[in-house]
């Protein structure tokens, strides 16, 4: 990582803890570390692609980046600020530039606020854009996000699980932020509806030169829309790399078991199926060593002891988190 | 940008909103509506004794001192409800006793609303220290016999001055109820608020920057307030009640006819078989309870957004 300056964004050690407590006192008795280290960096119009599976964390790295969940330790760099130690007022500025798109089409939209109102009421709290300004600002993201502006005095339930989601893309593009995070934005849609939006985000990608943080559980969605990938496992990045170089050739025993979990159209490139056995431990009581030995089928004795750190392994800006993966 | 501004100028199609999609659930049900003009009917009349005092307009409900005829007359054609001990028109003190009940009904539900509302959403809210207060302020509130409370209440303001204004009859009757029922209304807000909290629209509204006033009135409570609606409505009952109940005890209105100023007064009389008093006033109650209970239950149904989804 020679020029630092070229990142738009800079996460490093990022730590979310959530503490547990029992009994009458509300003693604190362990933590979920929901986001136990996590570094990565984006670079201006890229998008970094978070995958994983349910609960690793990836939601969690999203809100403690914009402080809708407050983070336990790490610094968060956005073009040279520090988020999670900005005041206030600077705070309100961060989120002017970045914005997020939320995975749920339902839950996300007030359900008892017009569409237009729901669009425009970041550049209302934002800006103070008012009135009929403020109506054409609406319109205009309306039909750039595909739906049509006549739309905008109707209500979220009006609308399609698609269509919100338009809506919500929209709400995130009114600000002309630098850097969008999309949380799963897509998981909750039918698949045709899901390459729709995938399209969409990108042809807005072009438009408006954004940067994205793209988290997804579905390897085939984040292979077509990111160029840097980086897989979580139990809050932890264990691999990251350029997308092409992560899918031909995954080094960490858990990216190849994700892989081989992608459906395979040709009979006759269906490969031997590497299945995953046991399950995730506890993120309460988190094994020693690496968090990944229990199920890994190459663990060994040093695995069980020791955790590897994430590092680059080829020069070709490939990290892996895994003992096993640098004998090769 | 001519062809939005064409579009934005021309008139356009309007959304239904939630609102209007339950209250058009609501119009549906007959049931309903039959109550809601029974309803209607109780808060008219005590409007129109309102403005017969005002304009001093003579008409029968207003001149319930009146004597109308003997003492204890039974119901007839001429006296529908029959007379009192002082041969006063039953049917007048049950048509005033309205005023008395919707008054103190309402305004107790408007204070226990304004106090119980806020202080559930930012308890909700907020959490942490400013929650517990709140918690441990109502917890203990509630611990305290609901009657004994009110009571006490009642006792504590009579005659006091409030403002240099002189808390007597009904005025102390609804302070007292308002003032000691916000904690069941606090409690569902407190409730609603903190499960709304987590939706991922009030997160979208602190991504961009809403300041929490805004996020508490422009976002949670548009959500939770169909639940005020429905509480007000069936709460609006034990008001009344309430009400009947501190006025049969002596402390509530002592100069001007009341529906448990009624049933106290009916109470000697029933030995000497002298029933019409007490059935006016509990007839007036039962129609009041039954209407706003069903209404309220119909509410509950219609009003509630989850249906919508269904």
């Amino acid at each position: 990582m020679a020029n630092t300056n070229s990142y738009l964004l800079k996460v490093d050690d990022l730590k979310t803890w959530f503490p547990v407590r029992k009994g009458l006192m509300r003693k604190t008795v362990g933590y979920v570390k929901a986001v136990n280290g996590v570094s990565f960096a984006i670079k201006g119009g890229e998008t970094l692609g978070l995958v994983g599976e349910s609960g690793c964390g990836k939601t969690t790295v999203a809100r403690s980046i914009v402080r809708l969940v407050p983070a336990t330790a790490g610094e968060v760099i956005f073009e040279g600020t520090d988020v999670l130690s900005a005041d206030k007022k600077r705070l309100r500025q961060i989120r002017k530039d970045i914005s997020i798109i939320f995975q749920d089409p339902y839950g996300s939209l007030n359900p008892r606020m017009t569409v237009g109102d729901i669009i425009g009421e970041p550049l209302k709290v934002q800006k103070g854009i008012r009135g009929s300004e403020l109506d054409q600002q609406v319109a205009m993201l309306l039909s750039k996000v595909g739906l049509a502006p006549e739309y905008i005095n109707r209500y979220p339930h009006e609308f399609s699980g698609g269509q919100r989601q338009r809506i919500g893309v929209a709400r995130a593009l009114a600000l002309r932020p630098k850097l969008v995070i999309c949380d799963e934005p897509v998981s909750a849609l039918d698949v045709s509806i899901q390459s729709q939006i995938l399209n969409l985000l990108k042809d807005l990608q072009d438009e408006f030169g954004l940067t994205y943080l793209f988290i997804a559980h579905d390897l085939a969605v984040v292979e077509f829309f990111c160029d840097v990938v980086a897989v979580m496992y139990m809050g932890r990045i264990v691999e990251q790399a350029d997308s092409q170089e992560l899918y031909h050739n995954p080094l960490h025993p858990y990216t190849k078991a994700l892989m081989s979990a992608i459906p395979e159209v040709d009979p006759k490139l269906r490969g031997k199926r590497q299945r995953l056995s046991g399950e995730v431990p506890s993120i309460m009581n988190p094994p020693p060593g690496c968090p990944f030995h229990p199920r890994c089928p190459l663990a060994e004795k040093v695995c069980e002891a020791v955790e590897q750190k994430l590092e680059e392994i080829n020069g070709k800006r490939h990290l892996v988190a895994c003992w096993k993966s640098r004998e090769h | 940008m001519s062809d939005i501004d064409k579009i934005i100028s021309s008139k356009l199609p309007k959304g239904r909103s939630l609102w209007q999609d339950g209250l058009r659930r609501l119009w549906k049900r007959k049931l309903a509506m039959i109550c809601f003009a029974v309803i209607l009917i109780y808060f008219l009349l005590a409007g129109f004794i309102y403005a017969a005092e005002l304009f001093h307009w003579h008409v029968g409900p207003i001149q319930w001192q009146e004597e109308v005829g003997r003492q204890y007359e039974s119901p007839g054609w001429k006296h529908v409800f029959g007379t009192d001990i002082f041969g006063q028109s039953v049917l007048r003190k049950m048509l005033y006793g309205a005023k008395i009940s919707i008054t103190v009904a309402l305004c107790a539900s408007i204070i226990s609303i304004v106090i119980g509302v806020p202080l559930g959403a930012i308890a909700g809210y907020f959490r942490g220290v400013t929650d517990e207060i709140i918690v441990w302020v109502y917890s203990t509130l509630s611990s305290i016999p609901y009657i004994l409370l009110i009571l006490a209440f009642a006792v504590v303001l009579r005659d006091k001055a409030l403002f240099g204004y002189k808390l007597t009859g009904i005025t102390t009757v609804y302070l007292a109820i308002g003032l000691t029922s916000w904690v069941g209304i606090c409690r569902l807000i407190r409730g609603e608020v903190i499960k709304h909290k987590n939706r991922e629209y009030v997160m979208a509204a602190q991504s961009y920057g809403c300041s929490n006033s805004r996020i508490i009135f422009r976002h949670l409570l548009p959500n939770v307030f169909h639940l005020v609606i429905i509480d007000f409505s069936l709460r609006f009952v034990s008001f009344i009640h309430a009400e009947v109940i501190l006025s049969f005890l002596g402390l509530g209105e002592a100069t001007r006819p009341s529906w448990g100023a009624m049933i106290n007064d009916a109470r000697i009389e029933l030995s000497r078989g002298v029933w019409w008093q007490m059935a006016a006033a509990t007839a007036a109650i039962f129609f009041i309870s039954l209407a706003l209970n069903i209404f309220g239950d119909a509410l509950r149904d219609s009003l509630d957004p989850k249906l919508r989804i269904q």
